[in-house]
């Protein structure tokens, strides 16, 4: 018994102590710190993430349909929760077509067939701006640009939108 | 447009397509507890109206900051004042002046107004940060904005 008693010396014990102490604190210290330099790789990025806007891929038609999600928000200091629309359709070839609402002269809501001497195009009523089906400004009309076009992703049949994206002038 | 320096900044340089000016009336009185109640909700329910209005039409129209006025009555001062406004208002090219409101005292004095009252029944407390409110609040906006394009 007091063979085994001495294969730890006083000073072995005192240091193994120590050095398990130390190494403790050590890596209460750098724990914090290895994960603040990762932390921009774990964090889910808020903006470009695409929402789904709970619209089935089936449900959309050639005719263009407003839908309305909800996104959160960081600006500045507070979150705030925005409301996004986008009309959305399928073109002649197939492929879906989400246009951001946002007139391009002064911001006001187009609406898809809003006048009724134009039925097949997009109307701004605030300055008679239009668009036609595939979003490009009519010549002579106030806007200057077409209009913006989301991101978007379908995931198992579900329409994700993104940002909208400005286009080239026509 | 908003009551905003980058807002306003950008009518300085169109004002030729902005000719529009919506002014939220709201009332207010400290005397009894439930009043307080209705106004503040009343004030939130309408900033958050015509928030959305002016999403909507906010290349033809500017929503000013609200005219506050003291409750119970509205009294010839209060038309005088706000006739006052309206005159300082005009010194810009604006045409059309909408006013909203959910206080039906207004209504009684709507010739004299200078300019179109909006008036609108509104509830007394809810919660409006409800679903079923959001969409009540989306078809006041799709109608109130119809009503004022069939004004342009």
């Amino acid at each position: 018994m007091s063979d085994k008693k001495q294969q730890v010396s006083r000073r072995q014990f005192l240091n193994y102590t120590l050095t398990g102490v130390g190494g403790f604190m050590a890596a209460g210290m750098l724990a914090p710190m290895l994960r603040m330099a990762v932390d921009p790789v774990l964090k889910e990025s808020g903006q470009g993430d695409m929402a789904n806007v709970g619209l089935s891929v089936d449900d959309i038609t050639t005719e263009p349909q407003k839908v309305d999600w909800k996104i959160t928000q960081v600006d500045g200091w507070y979150e705030s929760e925005v409301n996004r629309s986008a009309w959305v359709f399928k073109d002649e070839n197939g492929d879906i077509q989400a246009f951001s609402p946002v007139c391009k002269h002064l911001g006001c809501v187009v609406s898809w067939g809003g006048s009724d001497e134009y039925p097949e195009q997009f109307f701004c009523p605030c300055h008679d701006g239009r668009y036609y089906k595939d979003g490009t400004n009519v010549p002579g009309t106030p806007p200057l640009q077409p209009l913006d076009v989301y991101e978007l992703e379908v995931r198992d049949g579900i329409l994700f939108l993104g940002d909208a994206v400005p286009r080239e002038g026509a | 447009m908003k009551w905003k320096k980058t807002d306003i900044t950008q009518y300085t340089e169109a004002k030729e397509y902005i000719d529009t000016v919506l002014i939220p009336l709201m009332p207010f009185e400290m005397e009894s507890d439930t009043h307080l109640d209705v106004n503040a909700f009343q004030y939130e329910w309408t900033m958050l109206l015509v928030n959305e209005l002016e999403k909507e039409l906010t290349g033809r129209m500017m929503l000013l900051p609200p005219y506050v006025y003291r409750k119970p009555i509205i009294q010839e001062q209060e038309l005088k004042r706000i006739d006052s406004w309206a005159k300082e208002i005009k010194k810009q090219p604006f045409n059309h002046v909408f006013f909203l409101t959910l206080d039906g005292g207004w209504k009684k004095h709507e010739e004299v107004l200078p300019g179109t009252l909006l008036w609108l029944p509104g509830m007394k407390s809810g919660d409006l940060h409800s679903a079923d409110m959001y969409r009540f609040i989306r078809d006041q906006v799709e109608q109130m904005s119809e009503l004022i394009q069939s004004y342009w």
